[in-house]
């Protein structure tokens, strides 16, 4: 049966306990929302370290069997890659549920990240996604198949990446200006 | 031995589909014994083409995500938006966007009751279903001057105001539904037929909807109160106390099938009902937009360097976006977009296994599916395995419409 809902501060320091060190920085970010009566709901917001990943995300399944709000990495064109998860914990319970968003760095050279299909199977399309998209492998991820992408999608190519791994080339006539349209037409 | 195996493929173009998806199954007579669900096939690359473009224009992108819920997709983008920027909308205009949300949720509900009828063989009732809902789509019309695609929202409020006028005709359109509504309940939910064959059908329990991480309707017909506008309100709808629309509160009891599923499709129009009323008798007076000037909105955005996550309960379920403005470029830097249907298309692999080939249609419509909101690039190749490029396939699109007029003797 699920427990008492935790409040933002106490989701916090349960995590701290759990990870410690691997915390690199956390936050609350607080949204007021309401015209009638202002209040107010919090987001928790924590920069971890990458080897701690599965360890948070087993201590936030201890806490509250989550809702896997997305999986997204972004890629600024540098050598990491940055990865940022988005849980629930306490969905179902009016102005109880705390959001937590997790991000910690990806090395290009070692894209590997342990999956959590075997806590939530429904995070297969996730990381699915992510590994056709990114490039980034999930081990013990069971369906590897392509998700979106074609089944012929050329290999080493990935439409999220921002380096010599992007698709730069392949979609180049579809993102003109408008300046560069008229630049072309000669106006 | 004789072979007991089949394999029965469905799509991706296939007549009882009305978006492209493949399910592939296999068969031992009339049970399904493996299956595999293939997407991707109305993939066009949206969330790439968002991280090029402006944040006004990558608005308006996201309302093409999907024709039905194209306010769901542009309500979380302004959510997110405003988070990340840190404006609030005025408050009518915070009240006038749930108004526009909730018009649409019942004109998509009354879409998945048609389509569900259709895949039935209901055909009437699939007739029946879309003539009563032309009238939403009407009003949607007079209040944003489109059928779909609306293009009212902005970041920081709305683009249209709402006259006394038009709010005649919404009080008119909620009398109509509300007796609309209760029809609808008397012929789904007392047909004996309707009953048989979705009672037990696409049956999805509380904890596999938990580990399929499933959705909107689909998560509370197996009884999980989960609903954006209750945990995690916006706008007007924290005023308005909204609750999760579960079967267990109509009728005791949830068992998560087709049947719970058009339960809570059929209240949840009843519970828009109500919302849109509450807005337009408490709606405040004042502005509509917080930045009008949208050269002054775009230049904020270029200075803004943030994250957010927006999410809105679009009729299908969650929609989540989120977003970082990073503080170089107007529009978004990254920009993720998770549909309902992402998430609840999880529950057919499992759901069809053990089930009839006959199920498959309603098991595959039960979740209202949407797939140009779940796939977002298909990439073409000619004879030779030579990777078509844009100006390419637009001259010979061209060309074809030309050979067309040509062979119907069109006078252009």
């Amino acid at each position: 049966m699920r427990g008492k809902p935790l409040t933002p501060e106490k989701v916090i320091e349960k995590l701290q306990e759990a990870l410690g060190e691997a915390i690199l920085s956390h936050g609350m970010k607080e949204y007021t929302v309401g015209i009638a009566k202002k209040r107010s709901y919090r987001e928790i917001w924590m920069e971890i370290d990458r080897k701690a990943f599965r360890k948070a995300v087993e201590e936030i399944f201890r806490l509250d069997y989550p809702h896997l709000h997305f999986i997204m990495g972004e890629d600024s064109g540098g050598d990491m890659i940055k990865m940022i998860y988005g849980f629930a914990l306490y969905h179902g319970l009016p102005w109880e549920q705390v959001s937590i968003v997790l991000k910690f760095n990806l090395p290009k050279s070692e894209l590997v990240l342990p999956t959590i299909t075997d806590l939530m199977p429904g995070a297969e399309t996730n990381e699915r996604e992510i590994r056709e998209m990114l490039g980034i492998e999930f081990e013990g991820l069971k369906n590897k198949r392509h998700l979106f992408l074609p089944d012929d999608w050329p290999e080493g190519k990935y439409p999220w990446r921002r380096d010599e791994y992007g698709v730069e080339d392949m979609v180049k006539h579809t993102h003109k200006s408008v300046k560069e349209i008229r630049k072309g037409r000669g106006e | 031995m004789a072979k007991t195996q089949y394999y029965v493929p469905v799509g991706p173009i296939h007549p009882a589909l009305k978006e492209p998806i493949r399910v592939e199954a296999e068969v031992e007579g009339e049970r399904i014994v493996r299956v595999d669900v293939k997407r991707g096939f109305a993939h066009r690359g949206i969330e790439y083409m968002g991280m090029k473009r402006n944040a006004i224009q990558t608005l308006y992108l996201s309302e093409r995500i999907c024709g039905i819920c194209s306010i769901s997709h542009p309500y979380a983008f302004v959510i997110g938006s405003e988070k990340a920027l840190g404006i609030e909308a005025p408050p009518r205009a915070q009240y006038i966007r749930p108004i526009i949300a909730e018009l649409e949720r019942i004109h998509s509900h009354i879409l998945w009751l048609g389509v569900v009828a259709h895949e039935m063989g209901f055909d009437s009732l699939l007739f029946w279903t879309w003539k009563g809902r032309e009238k939403v789509l009407d009003l949607l019309e007079l209040l944003t001057g489109n059928r779909i695609n609306y293009s009212v929202f902005m970041i920081g409020g709305v683009r249209r105001d709402i006259k006394e006028s038009q709010i005649k005709a919404i009080k008119d359109a909620i009398d109509f539904y509300r007796i609309f509504t209760e029809e609808m309940k008397n012929v789904f939910l007392s047909d004996p037929v309707y009953k048989a064959r979705t009672r037990g059908v696409a049956q999805l329990s509380r904890e596999m909807a938990l580990k399929l991480n499933v959705c909107g309707p689909v998560a509370r017909a197996a009884g999980l109160r989960m609903d954006v506008r209750q945990d995690n309100p916006y706008d007007a709808y924290a005023d308005i106390e909204v609750r999760a629309i579960v079967p267990q509160d109509i009728v005791g009891e949830a068992r998560g099938d087709a049947y719970d599923i058009t339960l809570v499709r059929l209240y949840e129009i009843e519970q828009s009902l109500d919302i849109i009323e509450f807005c337009i008798e408490n709606m405040p007076e004042g502005r509509i937009m917080a930045i009008p000037n949208y050269v002054v909105l775009l230049s904020k955005i270029k200075k803004t360097k943030g994250e957010a996550i927006g999410m809105h309960e679009a009729p299908r379920g969650e929609v989540v976006h989120y977003f970082k403005y990073d503080g170089t470029r107007d529009g978004p830097a990254v920009w993720k977009v998770v549909a309902p249907s992402y998430n609840n298309i999880n529950s057919w692999a499992p759901l069809l296994l053990g089930a009839e080939v006959a199920d498959i249609p309603i098991v595959v419509a039960y979740i209202d599916p949407c797939m140009c909101c779940n796939d977002r690039v298909a990439v073409v190749r000619d004879r030779d395995g030579r990777i078509m490029d844009y100006s390419l396939i637009h001259r010979k699109a061209v060309e074809k419409t030309m050979r067309l007029k040509r062979e119907l003797g069109v006078r252009a």
